[in-house]
């Protein structure tokens, strides 16, 4: 059977009897680094598309549908006429920051790509602390938006770089803890192993009604931190007109743009490893043959496909509820989420400790 | 010169670049930005060292908290867009001696004692094993700073709630603002003085 | 109790969110309430609004004959000038002079598609009509008589 397991084992074992373990060491690197490229555009132009395609059918319209069949390469043209636009730096800004953010943004989204497992054995780097390397990384993307908000020279920047700011500081908080009940009844932070220990069943049916609580702060804290509507008020257009990154044009807003996307990606990638079992298939007790059945279904299938529920999810969200004041937002953080989650991670330790989960 | 000794050497002139840089530049956004990069050198000198949890709580900690800490700050200060003037010349000199007498000072000190030996085992430390550590009541255990951090934290915290705490008391201006509300609506001045009188 | 509204107010919010969900989740899968219309496309079988309004006409029955006795009511009605009916005087087959319409001219550049004037008409002689595409190179064909050559007004139409 086809699996990505048997080809990565195939060519590093070719490379390293072929070259030297430095040189070897040095060409996967290159492979690793062309494969995160392409997977970015890959997304870039899959994810816009599906965004505008569900904002379309929610809306009781069709969409984008006029290139290619069904609009197929509607993201396509779009990144052809970005890449053909001028980037334009405003006269007064700080050039150096202002060009340097949005690569900031993208290092960093590439830098979340390491520990996430695609596929069984399919992973960059499984390092041990994992799901503290991602929450750690991530808080470095408020970085590039802060810069990117000062070095523009522009007032809506700017407050759109503050509110950004503001609202990823206190939204990590809620995401750890939702992040943390899962490493609390895995009891370990490396990816693999809270992979494994979803053999039997998947976290958000293994854990009772906490884990469940867990992963509805942690998607909504996710979607706060990803700057998406209805927490969209570093962008908000109707004040800010487009916060951060209204300076930008041409490839630099692209980035920005591709960006966020990824980042949605990530997290909904992480949401699926914590809570829905990552590669795992769906296993169900004791019926033997509907397990069976499920393994034949290939694990990066499994992945993605949750992956994919989990944007949709997060898609659904932005195109549903309407976008949130700063005094709603920075309320909604800390007199629901924090005391929920707070008192959450008391019961998933309780859960944890008397050994409840099944 | 081995693959991981060039590593190391790239982190390190990145640190030390970027920590110079941020010093010497004239504008403070961009001293705040070279202080942030000089810090990811650090933890990425933690990463080469292969103490992965010592590296993300860098990052946490210093990047993810006081560095936006201080941009924040930097945001809401006048001015902080202007070109800073530059330092006197006295000032710039005491502080060239000042790094003179620090490097003296350190050099002399590794100077005497040097390098220890390369260690013979790899040196790993699961995250298991620091948590037990610090939570441990042994010999070695950390369970007292601990408890003393936490309690710090927590005072710090309750301070916090004090400070930010609406004053409930009667003199507090928001306390009359229903009154000025009644007064705007039924536009009644007898019963506003009635309320000053009282 | 401050535990049972907090519990009470979390509930709601989820609640209410989840109807919203709900709503849009049944748009989201039920592709057949799309509304877009793919106008050039099905051009041919475009169905407009009945209340859709795209410009003035008057209406002429088989004998070349409109209901327009030359009132000017819609040209008072106008708000914008849209409207100008120039007037001339028959002679009625007693010898009397009657008013009539000579030219009915309408500025379709000018109209806002108000319908003030197919209100005010007495006698129903305008109305609107449903074409849309009024694109010209030129827009002086913007301005339209709308009483045709030779028509006159109905027997009977006072």
């Amino acid at each position: 059977m086809f699996s990505l397991e048997g080809i990565t084992k195939t060519i590093q074992d070719w490379l390293f009897s072929s070259f030297s373990p430095t040189v070897a060491l040095l060409i996967e690197c290159a492979i690793i680094i062309l494969l995160a490229i392409a997977l970015f555009a890959l997304l870039g132009l899959v994810l816009v598309l599906m965004e505008r395609k569900v904002a379309a059918h929610i809306q009781i319209r069709l969409g984008p549908n006029r290139v290619g069949p069904g609009g197929m390469f509607q993201t396509v043209a779009d990144t052809v006429k970005l890449i053909m636009k001028e980037g334009l730096t405003p006269d007064m800004a700080d050039k150096f920051l202002f060009n340097l953010a949005p690569f900031i943004v993208m290092i960093v989204a590439m830098l979340l790509l390491a520990p996430i497992a695609f596929a069984k054995n399919f992973q960059i780097w499984d390092i041990n602390i994992g799901v503290l390397y991602v929450s750690a990384v991530s808080s470095l993307s408020v970085i590039g938006i802060l810069m990117a908000g000062w070095a523009s020279n522009n007032k809506y920047s700017l407050l759109g770089a503050m509110r950004s700011g503001a609202q990823i500081v206190s939204y990590e908080l809620s995401a750890g803890l939702a992040i943390l009940s899962v490493v609390v009844l895995t009891g370990s932070l490396q990816i693999s192993d809270i992979i494994e220990s979803q053999k039997d069943g998947w976290w958000l049916f293994k854990g009772h009604i906490p884990v469940i609580i867990a992963f509805v702060i942690f998607l909504i804290a996710v979607t706060a931190e990803t700057n998406r509507a209805p927490f969209d008020l570093a962008e908000a257009e109707s004040e800010l007109t487009a916060g951060f990154h209204t300076e930008y044009s041409g490839m630099r807003f692209a980035f920005f743009f591709l960006a966020e996307y990824i980042n949605i990606f990530i997290v909904c990638s992480i949401g699926a490893t914590l809570f829905l079992g990552g590669w795992m298939p769906l296993h169900i007790g004791n019926w033997e043959s509907f397990n069976h059945l499920m393994d034949y279904i290939p694990s990066s299938v499994w992945f993605m496909g949750k992956t994919f529920f989990l944007i949709f999810l997060i898609m659904w969200f932005r195109w549903t509820f309407p976008r949130l004041r700063v005094d709603q937002l920075l309320n909604l953080e800390w007199k629901y989420l924090l005391p929920i989650s707070l008192f959450n991670i008391l019961l998933v330790t309780l859960i944890a400790i008397m050994g409840w989960h099944f | 010169m081995e693959a991981a000794a060039i590593i190391f050497y790239l982190i390190s002139a990145f640190i030390l670049g970027t920590g110079i840089l941020a010093v010497t530049t004239r504008k403070i956004f961009r001293s705040a930005i070279w202080l942030l990069f000089s810090l990811v050198g650090i933890a990425a000198m933690y990463f080469w060292l292969q103490v992965e949890f010592i590296a993300a709580v860098q990052i946490i900690v210093y990047v993810g908290g006081i560095v936006v800490l201080i941009i924040f700050s930097i945001f809401l200060t006048q001015q902080s867009g202007k070109e800073m003037a530059k330092p006197v010349t006295r000032r710039s000199l005491f502080g060239a001696l000042a790094v003179v007498f620090g490097l003296a000072l350190i050099y002399s000190i590794i100077a005497q004692y040097g390098f220890a030996e390369q260690a013979t085992r790899p040196f790993g430390v699961t995250v298991d094993a620091i948590g037990t550590q610090m939570l441990s009541t042994t010999d070695h255990g950390f369970i007292l700073p601990f408890e003393v951090v936490s309690m710090l934290l927590l005072a710090s915290m309750i301070g916090c709630i004090v400070i930010a705490m609406k004053n409930r008391n009667t003199n507090d201006p928001e306390q009359q603002g229903p009154a000025g509300a009644k007064l705007m609506i039924h536009a009644d001045f007898t019963s506003t003085q009635t309320d000053k009188e009282a | 109790m401050f535990l049972k509204e907090y519990i009470k107010d979390v509930y709601n919010g989820v609640t209410s969110l989840l109807k919203g969900m709900r709503k849009t989740g049944y748009y989201f899968f039920h592709t057949k309430e799309i509304i877009t219309e793919q106008y050039p496309d099905n051009r041919d079988t475009l169905k407009l609004a009945e209340r859709f309004r795209g410009e003035v006409v008057m209406l002429h029955d088989e004998n070349n004959e409109h209901a327009c006795t030359g009132c000017t009511a819609c040209e008072l009605a106008c708000p914008n000038g849209t409207i100008k009916v120039i007037t001339k005087f028959d002679m009625t087959p007693e010898g009397k002079k009657k008013k009539a319409v000579d030219t009915f001219i309408y500025h379709l550049e000018l109209c806002t598609m108000c319908n003030l004037c197919v209100e005010a008409c007495p006698t129903g002689a305008i109305s609107m009509a449903q074409n849309f595409e009024h694109s010209v190179y030129d827009r002086n064909k913007l301005t339209k008589r709308l009483n045709k050559p030779g028509s006159k007004v109905r027997e009977g139409v006072e």
